[in-house]
């Protein structure tokens, strides 16, 4: 490990026939496996500008059909708020077609201790459903909320039931692009009312996480385990900087491991050919695997170009700290033996991508009632899972189609799919298995 | 600081800022297999000493790189100044680093007059212009016959070496020209594309105007006035023109005929230009010049020919 505590490795086959352009390399970046090899100064929280949770709960009148929701919801709320760690700010907002702080009442944060803490367990046990839903609201009212505090690390969990009906998707587009870079925030869905497309824009775009959460009973342990993993970040706004040299551009750059999440538009330009892509914040023992693509400019035969230089950077008030590097090479040779080979890590974060593109697009098929096209792209769907071995995905597929054939893909669309798993399927369409090296 | 094999000045000494290439000395990455994980955790890369020859200075345009090992994507081709791309200029189709001159070979600067091969048309016409003398052009009159030998063969009457040889006067009157000076004067001619030639000629219109135009890029070349004579033109294998300044391009200006018009070192060490017959014509400083008549030239005239060429002639 080197001292930041992060390590940047590079895949590739680095070797270009004559004349060729085209350079891929999977980019693995790892953080240190204890909170203490990492270089930034202990958990967030522990000084007074470290860590800010936001815990936002959906309170439209439909949490109360059935009642069961909004009961999960209050009791998920309360578990949230005891896995908090003492020194963080918090607070608690109910959406509804407007947002309103719970606790603290007046819209500032509360320092976590065991007073505040019974406190907002209190305030939240008198939360009640009724009115519209208006995520923009409640997304808005987080960040001035988070506004008036000097934080590292914002994070924000966000809880829906239904569809976003009381406000227009600009509106709400707008007011996500006002959070960006600002808050990053985990979304669940309750129930199958909502919309996955809906709330995968508001987490991609900050940052987080989004899932279904089918049956209210699962909603606790759910919440726990997200404000567990917000409180064990360190780093925070850490980017991945990429540098190519004249002439040269770059074709995408896109997470592929644990999930795929496509960078490439999220690029801001930071000097001379080059810009960042956001990763978010890091805590320890997390790895990460990057597939990035460049264009060159092909140089002679024999000549050894640097087709990117990946530098992973912290960038906090303080300045930016360089916590690893990473060089994306290319050779020219007349050796075809070498320049013809794919490099199996490129390969299989390629047909993982492929393959979230293509549930993704079947079951959108599939819902606007073309069942030659979903039937197609969910075959190749289960096609690819298979051949990666990416036996979660093959799972949730299994409910939606039945496998006729695995190896080529032939399938045949189920009459009946509960929504819950067309649902499931398309929130975890984006899990990627890791590329066996 | 280090500088890379193109010259281009790097903070980073591992591979250039500018343009990516490995910089000389610096190890070459260790694994030779195809598929290999190269880990780098900071910024030192280990390997073994790189084998290839440093590279010489970066390279000159119009000079054939020997190795080709020494790319320089984005040098401009020798030929038609396109930034190169590959190994192979992806305009013109020129080979980089291969053993060839810029151009299929140019007439020695020095001789004392290039060996024509016989030219389809008869040139200079038959007429009572006398020909140019055909010395080397910073030579006053030779004191001796003998200082004429291995002249051109043309057929031309043997001319006397007094420089009193009366040319045409040109048409438009000039001030006459002073003597040369007794030190060489070098003549350079600076092709270009002339935006406002071209809107003239535009403005003027016929019949095939729709096909002329501008062009998006113009490299602008220089020639050095040498020999008794420069054909401007564009160059045709099939009837064995081979003009010292060709204009082929690309960019190619379909106005400018096969052979154009001719530059003429005169006696008194200047260049004079001659239109033998071009299509479209050829203008001197605004002005179209006759067919067949000799126009002196001063330093900063501007000869415009086809579509959009200007030539400027430099005295320096």
């Amino acid at each position: 490990m080197t001292e930041s505590g992060f390590t940047v490795d590079v895949d590739q086959n680095e070797y270009l026939p004559e004349g060729g352009r085209e350079v891929s390399a999977i980019v693995t970046v790892a953080s240190a496996a204890d909170a203490a090899g990492l270089a930034s100064p202990g958990p967030a929280g522990a000084e007074p500008d470290g860590s800010a949770e936001i815990i936002i709960i959906d309170c439209s009148g439909s949490m109360e059909y059935p009642r069961t929701k909004i009961a999960a919801a209050r009791a998920a709320t309360a578990a949230a708020v005891d896995v908090v760690r003492d020194g963080v700010l918090f607070s608690v907002i109910a959406g509804t077609n407007l947002a309103f702080s719970v606790f603290p009442a007046d819209g500032s944060m509360a320092r976590a201790d065991a007073s505040s803490r019974a406190a907002a367990k209190q305030a939240v046990a008198g939360l009640r459903a009724g009115g519209g839903t208006a995520i923009g609201q409640w997304l808005d009212l987080a960040r001035q909320t988070f506004a008036r505090y000097p934080a590292r690390l914002r994070h924000a969990i966000l809880l829906t039931d239904g569809k976003n009906q009381h406000e227009s998707s600009e509106q709400l587009a707008a007011t996500v692009s006002q959070c960006e870079g600002f808050f990053s925030c985990d979304c669940r869905g309750i129930g199958t009312d909502w919309e996955v497309k809906e709330l995968r824009t508001i987490s991609t775009a900050l940052l987080g996480s989004v899932d279904i959460v089918p049956d209210p009973s699962g909603l606790a342990a759910d919440f726990e385990a997200m404000m567990a993993n917000a409180m064990g970040k360190q780093v925070a706004d850490v980017v991945l900087q990429v540098w190519t040299p004249q002439h040269a551009t770059v074709k995408f750059v896109k997470q592929v491991a644990p999930t795929v999440d496509d960078l490439t538009d999220r690029r801001t330009p930071s000097g001379p050919q080059a810009g960042d892509y956001p990763t978010g914040a890091w805590g320890p023992g997390e790895s990460r695997d990057y597939h990035v693509g460049v264009e060159v400019t092909p140089a002679g035969l024999g000549d050894v170009m640097l087709a990117a230089r990946v530098k992973l950077l912290a960038k906090s008030a303080s300045g930016t700290d360089v916590l690893g590097q990473g060089l994306v090479r290319a050779t020219w040779t007349d050796d075809e033996a070498l320049s013809t080979k794919i490099n199996p890590g490129v390969a299989h974060y390629t047909g993982q991508a492929e393959l979230a593109a293509a549930i993704q697009e079947g079951l959108e098929a599939r819902k606007a009632g073309d069942e030659e096209t979903a039937t197609a792209k969910l075959g190749r769907a289960v096609a690819l899972a298979h051949q990666s071995g990416n036996e979660d995905t093959a799972k949730l597929l299994a409910k939606v189609v039945d496998v006729v054939d695995v190896e080529t893909g032939r399938v045949r669309l189920k009459k009946q799919v509960e929504d819950a798993d067309e649902m499931a399927l398309d929130t975890r369409s984006t899990k990627t298995v890791r590329a066996r090296k | 600081m280090a500088i890379c094999p193109k010259g281009h000045d790097s903070a980073n000494d591992d591979f250039c800022d500018t343009c990516g290439l490995r910089i000389a000395g610096r190890p070459s990455p260790g694994s030779t297999e195809g598929t290999g994980s190269v880990a780098s955790g900071g910024y030192a890369d280990s390997g073994s000493p790189s084998g290839r020859p440093a590279p010489g200075p970066p390279p000159v345009m119009g000079t054939p790189s020997a190795a080709t090992g020494a790319a320089g994507a984005g040098e401009p081709c020798p030929r038609c100044g396109t930034p190169r791309v590959g190994q192979f200029c992806e305009t013109c189709g020129y080979k980089f680093g291969a053993d060839q001159p810029p151009w299929p070979p140019a007439p020695p600067a020095l001789a004392p007059s290039p060996d024509l091969s016989p030219p389809s048309t008869p040139w200079p016409p038959p007429s009572s212009q006398p020909s140019p003398s055909s010395q080397p052009p910073w030579t006053l009159a030779p004191s001796a016959p003998s200082a004429q030998s291995g002249l051109s063969t043309r057929s031309a009457p043997s001319v006397p070496s007094v420089p009193s040889v009366p040319i045409a006067q040109p048409v438009s009157p000039r001030p006459p020209l002073a003597p040369s000076s007794p030190a060489p004067a070098v003549w350079t001619a600076v092709v270009s594309a002339d935006r406002q030639y071209y809107e003239s000629v535009q403005a003027v219109g016929g019949p095939d105007m729709a096909a002329v135009s501008f062009p998006g890029y113009y490299a602008e070349r220089q020639f050095r006035l040498a020999g008794g004579q420069m054909r401007i033109g564009r160059r045709s294998v099939s009837r064995g023109i081979e003009p010292e300044i060709d204009l082929t391009g690309p960019p190619a200006d379909p106005g400018i005929s096969r052979l154009h018009a001719v530059l003429i070192a005169t006696p008194d060490g200047n260049w004079a230009v001659l239109d033998p017959g071009s299509a479209n014509g050829t203008l001197v400083n605004g002005s179209e010049i006759p067919t067949d008549v000799q126009v002196p030239l001063q330093d900063g005239d501007r000869i415009n020919l086809g579509g959009w060429t200007a030539i400027t002639v430099h005295r320096g």
